[in-house]
This record gives C-alpha cells, structure tokens and sequence, in this order.
C-alpha cells in the first residue's frame, strides 16, 4: 500500500468530521430563540408566466426541535392558508396545513412531502429544518460560489429520516458560515437547487435575504425575499399548535 | 383607571390591537340543459359579496366577524335587506352576519362565543361526525356550510385535544325551496310552505382528539337534534327530530396513501327518526401535482322508522366517492368530484376548470353531471345537470 492511500484512509474520518463540524458551526451561528420575517414569494414557470404570493414566517424553539408557522396574506384568494410545521430531532417533520375557507386543518402526510407547496418550488419538505444529526456527511472540497469561497460537502439523510432526496450537496461559505447554494438529488437527478444570496447581517447573524428555488425538472423557480426579519422576537409556544391556527382565522 | 395609567398602557394597547380583512365578489351563473316540473327558469344569476374582518384587543382577545350580502334572478334570496343572524329563513337572507365570534387563547385554552363554524371529522366529501355544521342546500349538491351560534371550548395538552360545544338554538340546514326544481313535486302541483317547527332545547357535543406520532384518532358524542328536517306529512311542515351521535375518526399515513376513516352511530328518543350507522373509509394520495382520494360511504339502519325527510348526507351514502384534482400550473387547476352509489341508481359528477388573473382575479368554468333513477336520491335530480360560469375577485 502507498503513502498516499494510507494518508487518504487516514484523512477520511477526519474529513467526515470536519464536514460535521462545519454545519454544526453553521447550525450554532444561525441559533436563536425566535425568528420572524414576511417573505415576498415570486414563482416564474417555465412559459414564463409569474405569480406573486406573500407569507408570514414565524420560528420559535433550537435547530431540530423547533416549531414554524407559515401564514399566507396575498394573494387575497389565499390569504388566512397556513402551514404549522413541528420540527423534531429525530425524525420527519409533523406538518399541518389549515385552509380558513372550509375552517379544516389537514395533516400533510410524509408520502406528500415531496408535492410543492402551494404552487412554489418549494416541496413541503423543504420547508422543514435540517437538523445536523439527521445526516451524514462528507468534505468534497472547496469551491467559490457567487465569488465566495466555500466549503462543498455532501450530506446524506440518515435511515431514520424520511426524504424524497437522496442526496444533498451543500455549499457553505468560509467567511460567515452561512449557506451559499444547496443542490438536492432525488436517485443521481439534480431535482433542486437553493441559492443564497444578499447576505446581510441581522442583530449580529449572518442572513440570506434573498433564496432561489430552481426546480430543474420543472425548469421554474420560486424566489423568496425575507423582508422585516426580527431575530428573537417576542412569540409564545402557544401561538405553534393547531388551535392556534383556529383561532387566528 | 387614571388618565395616567391609561397614557402609560396606550402604547402596549396599541402594539397588541391589529386589524385584519379579507373577501371577494362572486358573480355566477347557473345553466341548466333540462327544464323541470314547476320551474322554468333554465339560467340562474347569483352574486355574493363576502366581508371577513379581524381585530385583536390583546394578544389573548381576538373579534372575528364576517358578513354576507346576495342577490338572485331566481327568488332563492330574500328581497327584504333586513340583516340576518338566526340563517332559519327559507330563502338565502340578502343580508347576514355570517360569522361574529370572540375568540379568547390563553396557553392551550381557547373559547369562542358567537357565531362560528364548527368543523368535525377528518374524511372528505362525507363526514358523518360532522353534526355543527348544517349547510344551506338550496342548490342540494352545491352547497356552503352555515355558522352555527355557541360557546366552544377548546383544550390541548401534548397531542390531547378536548373540545366542548354547547348551542342553545338550532341552526338548521336550509333545504330546497318547494317550488322550485330541487323538490321534486308532480307537473302542476304546487304547494304553499307553511314552515317548520323548531325545538326549543339546545345541543351538546364533546370530542377528543389524539395526535399521536405518524397518525391521529377522535372520539366524539353528540346529543341535541338533526339539522336536516324530516316532515310532517299531514301539515307539510318541517321539524328536527332528536339525535344522539356516537362517533369516531382516525387518519393513519401509510408509505404510499394516507388512510381515512370516519364513523358515526346515530340513535334517537323521538319515535320518527331512523337510527343508524354511517361510515365512510378513504385513501389520499398527493402525487406531482396530483390529488387524489378515493373511498366508499356505507351505510346500516338498526332501527327503521322512515318518515319523509330531506336528508342529503343519507343520500351520499352506499356510494363510492372521489375527488381528483391536478394544478396546471401557477394560475390553473381542475378537479373533479364523484359520488357513484353502489348500485348504479344514481351517479353526481362535477368538474371545474379554474384560473386566476393576476393577484385579484379569478374565473371558474364547470359542469355537473346528475343521473340515476328516479327512486335514487342523487338520480332523481337527473333534470338538474348544470353548467357553471363564475367570475370572483378577491380582495
């Protein structure tokens, strides 16, 4: 056996960890106790066509346990649609949907969790929280995205989490540790691809004010623009259970 | 309170009140093919304006109210601008206060007094459980849920949920007017409607609810009355027989559909009204832009005491159902919705195109397809296939 294999055998776990590490760092950088913003969703298909839909975010909880209500104001054919979305460490998100017009709130089945909600480029899935536990990693290198060096690593779902994706690739950029782009592979299909952008810093955390859905299968894609984003904001665990979306209709 | 204290809290008062609107115009025209005994008209105009409005005290004190205002070519909708609340008319009222409800949460308590929608069950197209939620059937197969008066109480602790109802007056289902195509009268005859007869007592239900990991369960019981009528032959009039609801629901997610059930067991100490168990088993499926459920309503009578009643909810039962929607794309869909009865007497199919026009903007064309024999409750509305035209703009 060479030197360069045995370097390459010896170096691989410590890449592996590496890897980890970096989201970590990425995952503890972005913690905070709240979260709030209203996002301006632009989809464009690929006729060209676009729609405008706007949405209220609010995130209270840590990374992996943390509970998001997604509320609709516009269109106005929409407004009052929410999505209750209860993160856990350790498996799959539980996510509700509730629809004012027929005053029904409907659980979002994992099987369905690939389908785009409500009509972006982004699948339900999506819309969950990457806890670090939940995959495995691996450095690849290092590339520059959108002229920012950057950390490139592979991420695979672990046995205990349900994904339509098989495997992710995962930019992060060196200087803020924040995500630069995220490639999404359902089998060896490049399906979909999240590009950050106008990063900005926010009460101290680097922020992507600006995130780019690109459904290559589709060829659309969905930009999502986070306006008044409010970190730590004053939310209230009961303001995240379905009676909660009850009563804000 | 001194005028200091009250400069002090005015900022905090003022951060915490928030105010919220929404609602469309919706502009139809029903057509239909086929005349029928006693009703001429073949084109019906329909217009609908909707008010919803929010406001927030406090973070725990919400007022919600909404308020309804029609019109029609075809006499379904009350000439007189009076402003409803009770929804006991026999036609649509022009004016109503569809929904004014305060809405009090605090940690995992919530109230609600007022008029309100009450939504049970967890099957689509057909939920047996579903006993707040009378619904005006002018129209029988397009129909919209009516908001009943009462007092919730809801309480949730760690995927419990229990939830207490109590209504002190019945608001019932509106049924077809008697003149018109939706009852079906013999050619030439036509009756005078000399109304309904109302309890005076109220109604009660309870429900328990489970979200456990990867599925959820209810129990439910109700105890008050129909808000479907049965009549009293002799007088044709209305009344609202007593009934007591046993139910149960239950959805599992499985690795390719979800999995629906729903299942109620109706008794009832008044001596005119059936007793009964309804169910109703589904499967769901979203796949790619698809939507899709599927499943069968059966039905069991225990006790037969059949007197003539309009009961729509019966009607659907022994029938396969299925509702199969596909986004186009951004601005476009079809679905289409069935009910088959199993034994091929009646069939109830509808299917909409819809597309929205800019932010505001949305037109909906559709066809319902109704045949059957004339003993089947879908079939004997066969003369009442119609075609849709709808133009709504939301705002």
């Amino acid at each position: 056996m060479n030197r360069l294999a045995v370097a390459l055998i010896l170096a691989a776990p410590c890449m592996a960890q590496d890897a980890r590490a970096i989201i970590e760092q990425v995952q503890r950088r972005a913690s905070v106790n709240s979260e709030r913003y209203e996002g301006t969703l632009q989809v464009f298909d690929a006729k060209g066509r676009t729609s405008e839909k706007r949405w209220r975010y609010d995130r209270i909880g840590s990374a992996g346990s943390s509970k998001v209500v997604l509320r609709f104001s516009a269109p106005a054919e929409v407004k009052g649609v929410a999505l209750l979305v209860i993160n856990h460490p350790d498996r799959a998100s539980d996510q509700w949907m509730w629809t004012p017009a027929i005053q029904r709130d409907r659980r979002i089945a994992l099987q369905d969790r690939s389908t785009r909600f409500f009509g972006t480029d982004f699948s339900f899935e999506d819309l969950e929280e990457r806890d670090v536990d939940q995959y495995d990693y691996k450095l690849l290198g290092e590339e520059t995205i959108d002229g920012a060096a950057s950390w490139k690593i592979e991420s695979r779902p672990k046995q205990s989490k349900s994904s339509q994706y098989t495997q992710s690739v995962v930019w992060v950029r060196k200087e803020t540790y924040t995500f630069a782009r995220i490639e999404n592979y359902i089998k060896t299909q490049l399906a979909r691809r999240l590009n950050y952008s106008n990063l900005e810093r926010t009460q101290g955390i680097w922020t992507a004010r600006r995130l780019e859905m690109h459904d290559l299968r589709r060829n659309s894609r969905t930009v999502l623009v986070l306006e008044k984003l409010q970190y730590n904001a004053p939310l209230k665990d009961d303001e995240f259970t379905l009676q909660a979306l009850r009563r804000e209709s | 309170m001194t005028p200091r204290i009250l400069i002090a809290l005015t900022p905090l008062l003022l951060s915490a009140q928030s105010f919220t609107q929404r609602g469309f115009l919706d502009l139809r025209t029903v057509i239909y093919p086929e005349t029928a005994p006693g009703d001429s008209g073949r084109a019906i105009a329909e217009s609908l304006l909707r008010y919803e409005a929010s406001y927030r005290f406090t973070p725990a004190l919400r007022l919600a109210g909404a308020i309804d205002a029609r019109a029609d070519t075809h006499l379904q909708t009350e000439r007189d601008p009076r402003l409803d609340w009770q929804d006991r008319t026999l036609r649509r009222p022009a004016l109503s206060i569809r929904r004014l409800s305060v809405v009090y949460g605090r940690g995992g308590v919530t109230a609600e007094l007022g008029k309100q929608f009450i939504r049970w069950g967890k099957a689509d197209i057909l939920n047996p459980t579903d006993r707040f939620a009378p619904r005006d059937f002018l129209g029988v197969v397009d129909n919209d849920f009516l908001a009943v008066t009462a007092v919730r109480v809801t309480i949730e602790r760690s995927g419990n949920t229990l939830d207490a109802v109590f209504t002190p007056r019945l608001t019932p289902s509106r049924t077809p007017l008697l003149n018109q195509r939706w009852t079906l009268l013999p050619e030439g005859v036509r009756l005078p409607d000399i109304g309904s007869r109302y309890p005076g007592a109220g109604q009660f239900g309870v429900r328990w609810n489970r979200v456990g990991r990867g599925f959820e369960h209810s129990l439910s019981f109700y105890e008050g009355f129909n808000h479907l009528p049965l009549f009293d032959a002799a007088r044709f009039e209305r009344f609202y027989p007593r009934l007591r609801m046993f139910g149960a629901d239950a959805a599992v997610p499985l690795r390719w559909f979800t999995v629906k059930g729903e299942s109620a067991w109706f008794t009832s100490r008044g001596r005119q009204a059936d007793e009964y168990v309804q169910y109703v088993l589904q499967l769901e499926r979203q796949s790619g832009e698809w939507s899709l459920v599927g499943g069968y309503s059966g039905e069991y009578v225990t006790r037969r005491r059949a007197l003539f009643g309009f009961s729509p909810d019966r009607g659907l039962t022994r029938a396969f159902l299925g509702r199969v929607s596909y986004t186009i794309d951004t601005n476009r869909g079809v679905v289409m919705e069935a009910a088959v009865r199993r034994n091929g007497d009646g069939a109830w199919i509808r299917t909409e195109y819809s597309q929205a026009f800019g932010q505001h903007w949305r037109a909906t064309a559709g066809f319902t397809l109704i045949r059957g024999d004339a003993g089947d409750f879908l079939g004997q509305y066969r003369r009442n296939s119609h075609a849709l035209l709808a133009l709504r703009y939301s705002f």
